[in-house]
């Protein structure tokens, strides 16, 4: 049977030329070489005609049985060489993962606006809904239905921007107007009453506008959220809840308020809050014994003005106070801003310095 | 305000902690601005007393004291043993009280007392002469010797009375009541539940018998301008200096002392809170019966009249004057007349003391940017129920202190008198406001201390009557007030409002906000902020004036030009912020801002405000980095914003317009675009005028948009439609239009979508390329991937080659577009 013993050393003589291919390449070599069209195997299948009758089982099962040990030895190979491959490439595809990553520049969100998300979702977790008004304000808003007539003192308290009045109105004192850029957020209060029903928890972001001289704590034209809730049974406890459950949300969770009577023309009784300072943790002074800075000494940070609703201004909004109480505050946001995040100069937040605002 | 503990002390008990006396008045609504402590020079500085007095062993002249100075004794290892002081003066003998500088104390002339050895011998302070404590030459040779009974170890500027404390205190606008020591002392009385003493007390008006009706008649014009006003006429007086506690009084309050008779008036006005003019009565015009007849009276629109302080006023018809039938002599409530001052050669005096109309005093004094210690309390209603007893105590003090004599009785107008008001007081009320239980005999006892007159009125409820100088208590709530400050709004419970359930969220139109906002933040660009008040030359700078809408508003009184008006568009802002960053070399910039852009017209008070948001690009996305090479910024990467922010926010039908070089002359010719969406027109967006960059000294290129955000809103839709994801394959076509330079893209996409029908599902632009040799000059080709789709089969080739060969014909023809082969 020489044809069989020819198969046989071809399987042998292939075997060992699959054993000693060094790459993928190679092997294809020797594949081609057996079992490719014209490969020596397949010479072997192509001539079956020619092999005696009797002899073709034989044959036949000899060609198929190398043919099964040949492909069977070219798989192993091949996915052992492909292997060996792989790993080599990834060795060789190893990077410096201290390399920068290719991302894209996201945008940032200005400080205040950040602040003033951040209070708002503190609010809208409370049950309240977020108002705005219009920077030109009339007298009578900003002022008037707050329970501050022409004249009053507290007027001196802000100083007011006044604007041209083009509808030909003459103002009572030179220099001044009916129409000004708003010097409180309050003025909202007075709309949304106006418009809406009790029960009404608000609050009112918004820019502000009085004539100070910029400088590193002063501003013309800063932030403020003016607050309003007017419902059945509320209490002045329900205003020191509420702010001192923001302030604890807004500082974190160990500082306290506290409040302090003032005067507002719009709320009676008034109060200014404070919150307890976080440089020296309340006490006024540091670990060193020195006065603390921030606090200077007293342990306390103003924060907000508030009180409860003035029965006057109900009145101006027809609303009755035997039946509704209500509170209100205001904030100024740049005042958190230099609390919460040190910004030394309140400048750099009207600059678009792009090194400031890329912080945030 | 400023209050001197030392007089204020006269009238009722002061802590002697500062610091807790701030705390109080602090927590009771009377804040506190600063503290002066005077005495500071003589800190360390105490009453001691000389236990022995031993020769120093070796000198001559020296002596080796033990001086007392009681809980301050100290042998400096912390023991409380006698002072050991050596001493050089001779006039003092064993038990003498004397004051006695202590280790750390500081002397005149930066004189730092330091523990140390004289001739071997410890010594642990100084033992002082006048002299040596700045207090002047007392003709003493040696040791300042003290009265027996001064207190071992006080405090020697308390003891010498030089120590007192300045609080400096912000009262506020519904309390002029507190704008004197008398109005602070009671505040401290109810404080801390003390009682005190009058403030008038120890002061006799003595009358001598000339009534001061034959001397001087008053006349109220207008009762409106001035509720109430006396004379008193005080004859023979002689000006000169104040006594020195009167001069101290009135320093610490913040007056500079000037005659006895102007201080007098003014230490009135501390005191009791009544402003007081003193005219040189002989100054005065009379009529023929001699006397001067004062007339209270509106002043005479142009009149002029000259004040105090030498300056010619122009007065017009809302301010009040004080008037001889002649002229005027005083403008009321803010300032005295030059003609009719007090001088040194005065002999008699008319004084005034009177209640004006708060609110003309506020606008007389705002319209002539004049705010005096007068006008400040006649704003705030000056009580005319005690002007009689005012002027009395004035006009006493004056006799007293002068020599003068007080003419019998006061000329008294009084044409309007105020009743009393009475306020219910709904206890149960009050505690349910408050949220907490207060007992009605605090609130009661409050009420008492701070000047009413309270009564039960049953059924829980109090009856109390307001005293006349509380003008701020008109309401049931003003009571509130007071009973809640004093208190202590410490001692409320803290809770949070229950309600019968509310739900807090944002509106619809602040979710499309946030979502812009979002959107640009995911572009890569920061949010910023700059000033809504703006410069008029700004819009011109910009070549944007004549493309706004409406004349901007305007300012009465701005601070400076630059921000005289309301800005009418957010670029000029964003502009000085390029070049500010450009400056601080920072190339890279992309910022937005949202705001309100205003336009004022004829007419109408109030401008329109409209929401804008608005970016600037300039530079790149980012610097070089190792893996990126990041592109310029060009109108593309603007109108790719716009591009995110329209499928983002879901805008229908958005479409780009070009906008010709006269209706936007701040942009770039040929790179300018208008953004509809649904026909209405959002915004613009469009590489920035070179020559207006140049003229906000920024560098060109800046890339810009700037949208209207209603219309974003309005446009906008939050609710989305879900379409069939694809099920069967696309059929991709390539191919390439040759067309001339004016056919757009817009319009053959525009061709391509009418002409593809139902089976063209989208179309790409991938190339766009030029060459004058290949394709010749004016020429472009555009290069684009179609994908043709069913939605219900797999398409044939046939049907595709069918639409696209329908597609390029038709595109054809309408651009005269060759099919590039």
């Amino acid at each position: 049977m020489a044809i069989v013993d020819e198969l046989n050393a071809l399987q042998a003589e292939t075997l060992a030329a699959i054993e000693a291919a060094q790459d993928t390449a190679a092997l294809e070599q020797v594949r081609v070489a057996v079992t490719g069209k014209s490969g020596t195997l397949t010479g072997y299948l192509r001539s079956m005609g020619q092999v005696p009758k009797e002899e073709r089982a034989e044959v036949g099962k000899a060609v198929n049985t190398v043919r099964n040990v040949v492909e069977a030895a070219l798989e192993e190979k091949k996915s052992q060489l492909g292997r060996a491959e792989l790993e080599a490439r990834m060795e060789a595809g190893a990077v410096d993962i201290t390399l920068p990553g290719r991302s894209q520049q996201m945008g940032t969100r200005h400080l205040i606006s950040r602040i003033t998300d951040e209070i708002s979702q503190i609010f809208i977790g409370l049950g309240y809904v977020i108002e705005t008004g219009t920077e030109v304000e009339t007298d009578y808003y900003n002022f008037e239905a707050l329970n501050t007539p022409a004249d009053h003192p507290a007027r001196g308290m802000q100083d007011t921007f006044y604007v041209v009045d083009r509808s030909g109105d003459v103002a009572a004192v030179r220099g001044e107007s009916d129409v000004l850029l708003r010097t409180q957020t309050s003025g909202v209060q007075a709309h949304v009453m106006e418009r809406q029903e009790p029960p009404i928890y608000m609050i009112a972001p918004g820019k502000v506008y009085r004539r100070d001289v910029a400088d590193p704590s002063h501003l013309p034209q800063f932030n403020q959220i003016e607050g309003l809730v007017v419902d059945k049974g509320i209490t002045f406890g329900d205003l020191k809840g509420t702010l001192d459950y923001v302030c604890k949300a807004i500082f974190g969770p160990d500082r306290k308020t506290r409040f302090r009577p003032h005067f507002f023309p719009f709320t009676e009784p008034s109060a200014e809050a404070d919150v307890s300072c976080g440089v020296c943790g309340g006490t006024g002074h540091l670990h060193n014994g020195e006065r603390c800075r921030m606090c200077k000494g007293t342990g306390w940070i103003e924060i907000l003005g508030c009180g409860m609703v003035d029965p006057n201004v109900f009145a101006y909004a027809g609303i009755d106070p035997e039946v509704y109480s209500g509170f209100a505050f205001g904030l100024g946001v740049e005042r958190i801003a230099c609390l919460k995040y040190n910004v030394p100069d309140l400048r750099m937040l009207l600059e678009g310095d792009m090194r400031f605002l890329r912080q945030f | 305000m400023k209050v001197s503990c030392k007089w204020l002390s006269e009238y009722v008990e002061v802590p002697s902690d500062t610091q807790a006396f701030c705390d109080k008045l602090d927590l009771t609504g009377t804040g506190v601005e600063g503290v002066d402590e005077s005495g500071a020079a003589f800190i360390g500085v105490v009453v001691g007393q000389v236990v022995s007095k031993e020769a120093h062993p070796d000198s001559d002249h020296l002596w080796c004291t033990l001086i007392d100075v009681a809980d301050r004794n100290t042998d400096g290892q912390g023991n409380p043993e006698p002072l050991k002081i050596v001493c050089g003066a001779q006039n003092f003998q064993q038990g003498d009280k004397i004051p006695v500088a202590m280790v750390g104390a500081v002397l005149p002339g930066d004189f730092k007392i330091k523990k140390g050895k004289l001739r071997g011998q410890v010594s642990m302070g100084m033992n002082c002469s006048s002299k040596e404590l700045g207090l002047g030459d007392n003709g003493v040779d040696g040791l300042m010797i003290l009265p027996e009974d001064a207190p071992v170890g006080m405090d020697f500027a308390r003891y010498w009375g030089i120590s007192d404390r300045i609080l400096d205190l912000e009262i506020t606008p519904n309390r002029p009541d507190c704008l004197s020591m008398e109005g602070m002392a009671r505040e401290v009385g109810a404080m801390y539940r003390v009682p005190v003493a009058d403030v008038t007390a120890g002061v006799e008006l003595v009358e001598d018998d000339q009534p001061a009706s034959d001397l001087c008649t008053v006349q109220i014009a207008d009762p409106e301008l001035c509720p109430r006003y006396t004379a008193r006429v005080i004859r023979n007086v002689k000006v000169g200096p104040s006594p020195e506690w009167l001069a101290e009084r009135i320093s610490a309050a913040g007056a500079r002392p000037i005659n006895n008779v102007v201080d007098i008036t003014n230490y009135v006005l501390f005191l009791l809170g009544q402003p007081l003019h003193a005219f040189d009565y002989d100054k005065l015009d009379k009529d023929d019966q001699g006397r001067a007849n004062i007339i209270v009276r509106a002043a005479e629109q142009g009149e002029k009249f000259t004040t105090l302080d030498g300056e010619e006023r122009e007065l017009i018809s809302d301010m009040t004057v004080i008037a001889t039938p002649e002229r005027a002599i005083a403008l009321a409530g803010v300032m005295g007349g030059l003609e009719t001052e007090v001088t040194d050669e005065t002999v008699n005096i008319l004084l005034e003391a009177a209640t004006f109309s708060p609110s003309h005093t506020s606008r007389t004094s705002r319209n002539l940017g004049l705010i005096s210690e007068s006008s400040i309390r006649y704003e705030r209603k000056v009580d005319a129920d005690r002007i009689e007893r005012n002027a009395d105590f004035a006009a006493a003090l004056i006799a007293q202190l002068t020599g003068g004599t007080v003419c019998k009785g006061a000329v008294d107008e009084w044409p309007v008198r105020e009743q009393a008001i009475q306020l219910k007081f709904r206890h149960q009320r009050f505690c349910s406001m408050m949220g907490a239980d207060i007992a009605r005999s605090e609130a009661e006892d409050i009420l008492t201390r701070l000047g009413c007159v309270v009564a039960d009125a049953g059924d829980d409820v109090l009856d109390v009557t307001v005293p006349s100088f509380r003008p701020d208590l008109e309401r049931e709530i003003d009571l509130y007030e007071e009973v809640l400050r004093l208190y202590g709004m410490e001692k409320i419970p803290s809770t949070l409002p229950g309600g019968r359930g509310r739900v807090g969220r944002y509106s619809e139109a602040q979710q499309v906000v946030a979502k812009l906002h979002d959107t640009l933040r995911a572009c890569g660009l920061n949010e910023t902020m700059t000033y809504a008040l703006a410069n008029p030359e700004d819009l011109k700078m910009l070549r944007m004036d004549g493309c706004v809408s409406g004349e901007a508003v305007e300012l009465i009184n701005p601070m400076n030009a630059d921000q005289s008006v309301m800005r009418q568009s957010l670029i000029p802002g964003l502009l000085h912020s390029v070049a500010h960053n450009q400056n601080h070399g920072v190339e890279n910039i992309q910022l937005y801002e949202t705001g309100a852009v205003f336009a004022a017209a004829e007419g109408r008070k109030q401008p329109k405000e409209r929401q804008m948001i608005a970016g600037v690009l300039a530079g790149a996305m980012r610097a070089v980095g190792w893996n990126v090479s990041p592109v310029p910024f060009d109108f593309f990467d603007g109108k790719g914003v716009l591009e995110s922010v329209a499928r983002e926010l879901a805008l229908p039908k958005v479409q780009f317009r070009k906008i010709e070089a006269q209706d936007a002359p701040f942009l770039q010719p040929g790179r300018a675009a208008q953004m509809m969406a649904a026909g209405a027109v959002i915004g613009w967006v469009g590489e920035i005028h070179p020559l207006a960059v140049d003229a906000f000294e920024a560098d060109a290129p800046v890339v810009a948009f700037e949208l209207d955000v209603n219309a974003l809103v309005k446009a906008s839709r939050l609710a989305r439609d879900y379409e069939q994801v694809p099920e069967f394959p696309p059929v991709n076509v390539d191919v390439a239009f040759v067309v001339d330079e004016d056919v757009t893209n817009g319009r053959l996409v525009q061709c391509m979508g009418s002409a593809g029908g139902k089976l063209l599902a989208s179309v790409q632009l991938f190339d766009v390329y030029r060459s004058e040799e290949r394709l010749g000059a004016g020429k472009k080709s555009m290069a684009y991937a179609l994908e043709y789709r069913a939605a219900d089969r797999t398409l044939t080739g046939e049907e595709v080659e069918k639409a696209h060969a329908r597609l390029v014909t038709k595109v054809s023809k309408a651009t005269g577009a060759e099919v590039r082969g």
